[in-house]
């Protein structure tokens, strides 16, 4: 069993050259932030719903419609707003007196890469209406079930629920984002560079230039690649045993489900392509651990009062779990 | 301090609730002082002359009770004769004699109270697995359990089972086993410190010399390409993998 090795390797090239296109690209614009465009991207070769989440003015919606605007795709945005209706988001059965029947009209959730801005402003009801379109990628309405095109993607953006007219997202929903992204301040070097490229209005300049490198054909070919991608078993195993640690940790109150083992695989093949590889290694794993664990765990009351974070008990867990070699 | 004119207001205005209240109560001495003597009817009392007959305990059966666990208050007695119940029932007559005994004073019985209360506390903690730097706002780790390792450096012979690995032509086995030789031979040289959950880009970092580093970095890609990719490894190309082994272990000191 050992000896047994692996002759059929993915060639990444394609991949690894619309990976840099969209860098560069991205990177134009986005000053530092290299984490954020990392998993950006991971997100969107991993076929996954990507939550942003910062500060007013870290540059989450630009980070969004940046990387929407890098593919070819139908673009479609959403500003949820606390009155929002789950019609308004999938879609209404308008009556038609001339045929004297009911037609459906689509909401703006129909298109390729959905951008949904500030999505924990709107309350629980309309969060539910995102349920089936991201996990099934479907709608039904009365009765009819209408699939959503390929690629499908939700990028969303949110600030973080202490701030005023938020509302937690529900645990259910949440689980169906692949990573949740933080952005950060800028450094001073970084902010400086920001205010001296708007001084000089290149960014204006820079916004529009942007064009689309990846064509929807191209996205699919590079999700078919990734998911080839070896996992050596060991490895699946390791990612197992970090998953199923949160669900036993005295320091959670909810752990990560199923569908947050399979999103640390697929987010760390997404993340091995990125860099060239066509196989995963722990520390692919390590890497997208917080960004697909930390949103779905939830602190037990007592370690929340101490001021941790779930990124520091994913930390925690991983710094505990022996490397498979 | 109220002006003298409020303080005579207020004494004017308490004075009809006083007279009011006099009035009521005068009211209800009026029917005794008012109404016609009454008349007492006296009743002659009869002698009992009936003959009594003095009744005693029986001292024999008191004594029966006495010797009836169900009538000896003072101390409870555990329903079964077990060793368990019997040290309980020990203790607590130990404890309630420590409490209430004249010598002990007040201070010494809260004491012990107190302590009896604290190490019940403790025990409840410890068994509900509380953590107990809650009370100091220092709690930073979390005590994972421990996964254990499957294979320790420190116990493999590998000298051993990489010549096993390579009669059994398992190369991929064996690039796996000389790649943990290294990392042993850089842990007892004390360049590196070997924690089974630190990565492989860990041990990078932390070697100091820059040629060292560079090396191992050839290694570590190396060992993950033919163990976590499972690239194809035949004799002649482990000749070479086996060869870049061989030099950077020399250079180990």
């Amino acid at each position: 069993m050992e000896a047994e090795t692996s002759n059929q390797r993915t060639d990444l090239t394609q991949l690894n050259l619309a990976v840099e296109q969209i860098r560069e690209s991205i990177g134009h614009i986005i000053v530092g932030q290299k984490d954020t465009i990392e998993f950006l991207i991971a997100g969107i070769l991993a076929d996954g719903h990507l939550l942003l989440e910062g500060v007013p003015g870290v540059a989450k919606t630009l980070s969004a419609k940046l990387i929407a605007k890098s593919i070819n795709a139908v673009f479609s945005r959403i500003q949820f707003t606390p009155d929002l209706m789950p019609s308004d988001v999938l879609g209404t059965s308008v009556f038609d007196p001339r045929t004297a029947s009911f037609a459906y009209r689509k909401g703006p959730v129909f298109g390729n890469i959905i951008l949904i801005d500030e999505i924990n402003r709107a309350p629980a009801k309309t969060q539910s209406a995102l349920f089936e379109v991201m996990e099934e990628r479907q709608i039904t309405v009365d009765g009819q079930t209408y699939p959503m095109d390929e690629p499908f993607m939700v990028l969303a953006t949110q600030n973080p629920v202490e701030h005023e007219g938020t509302y937690r997202l529900p645990e259910a929903q949440l689980d169906r984002f692949l990573f949740k992204i933080e952005i950060q301040y800028p450094t001073l070097e970084e902010e400086i560079i920001i205010l001296s490229r708007q001084h000089q209005h290149k960014l204006e300049n820079e916004l529009k230039e942007i064009k689309p490198v990846l064509s929807i054909d191209q996205i699919k070919t590079c999700r078919t690649m990734i998911k080839a991608l070896h996992v050596e078993p060991k490895l699946i195993e390791y990612a197992a045993k970090i998953v199923h640690e949160t669900r036993n940790n005295k320091s959670l109150y909810l752990g990560a489900s199923p569908r947050a083992s399979l999103a640390l695989i697929n987010g760390a093949k997404a993340i091995a392509a990125m860099q060239g590889r066509d196989f995963v290694t722990p520390e692919d794993i390590i890497k997208v651990a917080a960004p697909v664990l930390a949103h779905r765990i939830m602190l037990s009351p007592d370690k929340e009062m101490e001021g941790l974070t779930t990124a520091d008990i994913v930390a925690q867990i991983i710094q505990k779990i022996e490397i498979p070699r | 301090m109220k002006p003298p004119s409020i303080a005579k207001k207020n004494t004017s205005m308490l004075k009809y609730p006083v007279i009011l209240l006099l009035f009521f109560l005068t009211l209800q001495s009026i029917p005794v002082q008012a109404g016609q003597p009454i008349a007492l009817k006296t009743e002659q009392l009869k002698n009992d002359s009936s003959k009594l007959q003095l009744r005693h305990f029986d001292t024999l059966k008191i004594d029966t009770y006495r010797q009836q666990p169900d009538f000896r208050y003072d101390q409870t007695i555990p329903v079964d004769d077990s060793l368990w119940n019997k040290f309980w029932a020990w203790f607590w007559r130990q404890f309630s004699g420590i409490a209430t005994a004249n010598y002990s004073g007040s201070m010494f019985r809260y004491i012990i109270i107190a302590v009896f209360i604290a190490l019940i506390v403790f025990v409840v903690m410890k068994f509900t697995g509380v953590d107990f730097n809650i009370f100091t706002g220092k709690s930073k780790t979390i005590a994972v359990p421990y996964v254990a390792a499957s294979d320790n450096i420190h116990e493999i012979d590998f000298n051993t089972e990489i010549d096993k690995a390579i009669l059994t032509s398992n190369y991929r086995m064996a690039v796996r086993l000389m790649y943990l030789r290294s990392l042993k031979k850089l842990n007892n040289s004390n360049l590196i410190n070997w924690q089974p959950e630190k990565t492989n880009q860990t041990y990078i970092k932390e070697l100091t010399d820059p040629y060292q580093r560079e090396q191992f970095s050839l290694l570590t890609t190396q060992f993950e390409y033919i163990w976590y990719g499972e690239f194809f490894i035949d004799q002649e190309n482990f000749k070479e993998v086996k060869n870049s082994y061989d030099q950077f272990n020399t250079g180990i000191r």
